[in-house]
């Protein structure tokens, strides 16, 4: 029995004293659940901005019935989805299947991991800085992590087996791969400018001036990128329901179909950080009596209504002209806008 | 940052051991599994494996741009053909070649136990002066001095990719003439 209580407090000993040591292991961990949870759950929020705003747009409602507001729309929806049988048909790839919208819900969540969005300020004598991992080089571990998001789509599409899924995941793939060189080559200016890969970096730079006044052609091509890289209208060229019925996600019922959403709601956000970040000044209020984060909150979630106003405003492109905008419009550009900023700065 | 570092010690060298193992495993996969997906998927597995190796010693900018490039780029492209082209599953089939091939694989790694057994390497010593570093001469002595096993497996492994290149890609005239008669 004595050794058994001898062992135990050892064990306690050793946990607190590993805990001690290891206090930026545990900040780093609660930061982690902090953000994985509330970009998840703003998901459901954003479903019903999305739905009541678009109702506004084309002169209706909206979903009103379920409490205040339609405030309990999407969590029913998160039920029903939950509940629903999980149907895969027979002649798909089942671990590819299940897979695929696991890779795209990972990546997305993963990816917002090194959004900074406010100072940093002290708590019992521990920094903690407002942003999940301060990574040197930020802006393309963001890029590098969505882009393994297109994984997801084209598995999708192969997983399925079917003819409309396979297209759609194609697409998809050679749509992102087409607008990330905009998306990059578009941020690359402002790499130029703070001469940092930095996040946190180039908000500082901001302090006085938001990029956007500097770089105004810069942030449209990034602002346009960045819609087709999210998949969204008058980009969803890989999920045009007229011609391919759902594209990737034809097959996906319930949860996984669901996850797919999820995922594109959270680049969503992903972008509009981005966007902030780059362009808006990221937390600067720029004399307005805000907090840091609201202010950051604030511009997040205006960009966020511009892409939900953008979908209910322009139909969506053909595919062939899609391409033709982004390789002979955007990447010429972004190319020349590149070349006027880097001699300005050589100047 | 160094002080966390001396504190992750053990589980900074135990989290690359299992990240290694990894990477050996999926490079394992892309070899032995029949299906071109399922090998693509282990190859992207691998470079993310890698991706994490570099980032665990604080190479950064390196991890993000092997991800960025290698994962992203190059494996999107893969699998992009294989989509077009419809990735079937091959049928493995036992034949003559298969077993000389096989024969060839365990003399050449006899070979290998044989000259490991007849006696240590003589390896090139002392300090590289402080002026050479950089160059090609410091790379020359490092790369045949203390990699030398590595430099040699790895010369061996593109002899061999590029042997399996020709075998794969060699078209067969004979089927093509009997087509004719």
């Amino acid at each position: 029995m004595e050794l058994i209580t001898e062992i135990l407090n050892e064990t306690w000993d050793f946990i607190v004293l590993f805990l001690n040591e290891n206090i930026p292991l545990i900040v780093g961990s609660v930061k982690a659940v902090v953000i994985a949870v509330a970009i998840m759950s703003v998901v459901p929020a954003l479903v019903w901005l999305e739905r009541r705003l678009m109702g506004r747009f084309q002169v209706r409602l909206g979903p009103n019935r379920v409490g205040p507001l339609g405030f309990g729309q999407p969590m029913a929806d998160t039920v029903k989805l939950l509940f629903k049988e999980s149907i895969i048909q027979s002649s798909a790839d089942k671990f590819l299947f299940h897979l695929a919208p696991a890779v795209v819900v990972i990546t997305a969540i993963v990816a917002f991991a090194v959004i900074p969005f406010g100072e940093p300020f002290e708590v019992f004598g521990q920094n903690i800085e407002m942003w999940g991992a301060n990574v040197n080089s930020g802006i393309l571990f963001v890029f590098a992590i969505s882009g393994m998001g297109i994984y997801g789509m084209v598995l999708a599409g192969l997983a399925s087996n079917n003819k409309y899924s396979l297209m759609g995941g194609l697409r998809s793939s050679a749509q992102m791969i087409s607008y990330e060189l905009t998306l990059g080559l578009s941020a690359l200016s402002i790499i130029i400018l703070t001469g940092s890969l930095s996040l946190v970096d180039m908000v500082k730079a901001q302090e006085t001036l938001p990029f956007i006044l500097i770089q105004p052609l810069a942030f449209l091509l990034f602002f346009i990128a960045g819609i087709a890289e999210t998949n969204r209208a008058p980009f969803d060229l890989p999920e045009a329901e007229q011609e391919l019925v759902a594209g990737f996600h034809t097959e996906y019922t319930g949860m996984k179909f669901a996850m797919f959403f999820m995922g594109e709601y959270i680049n969503m956000v992903t972008m509009s950080a981005l966007v902030t970040l780059l362009f808006l000044g990221g937390w600067n209020s720029y004399g307005l009596p805000l907090w840091p984060i609201v202010a950051f909150a604030l511009k997040v979630i205006f960009l966020l209504c511009v892409f939900i106003w953008l979908r209910s405003t322009f139909p969506r492109i053909r595919y062939d002209r899609l391409m033709t905008f982004g390789w002979k419009v955007l990447l010429p550009l972004c190319l020349l806008n590149l070349l006027i900023t880097g001699t300005l700065k050589v100047i | 940052m160094l002080e966390i570092a001396t504190v992750f010690d053990f589980t900074h060298d135990m989290v690359i051991l299992v990240v290694g193992l990894t990477a050996v495993l999926a490079s394992l996969g892309v070899v032995l599994c029949s299906s071109p997906i399922y090998c693509a998927l282990y190859l992207i597995g691998h470079m993310i494996c890698l991706a994490l190796l570099f980032l665990l010693y604080n190479a950064e900018f390196l991890a993000v741009v092997q991800i960025i490039v290698y994962a992203g780029a190059v494996m999107i492209l893969f699998l992009f053909i294989i989509a077009l082209l419809g990735g079937k599953k091959e049928v493995q089939e036992n034949s003559l070649h298969r077993s000389m091939a096989l024969a060839f694989v365990f003399t050449l790694l006899g070979e290998l136990y044989l000259s490991a057994t007849v006696g240590p390497t003589q390896q090139v010593h002392g300090e590289i002066p402080p002026e050479l570093f950089g160059t090609a001469k410091a790379i020359g002595l490092e790369l045949f001095s203390k990699h030398l096993v590595a430099f040699e497996l790895a010369s061996a492994l593109l002899l061999v990719a590029a042997v399996g290149v020709i075998c794969l890609a060699k078209f067969s005239f004979a089927p093509l003439r009997r087509r004719v008669r």
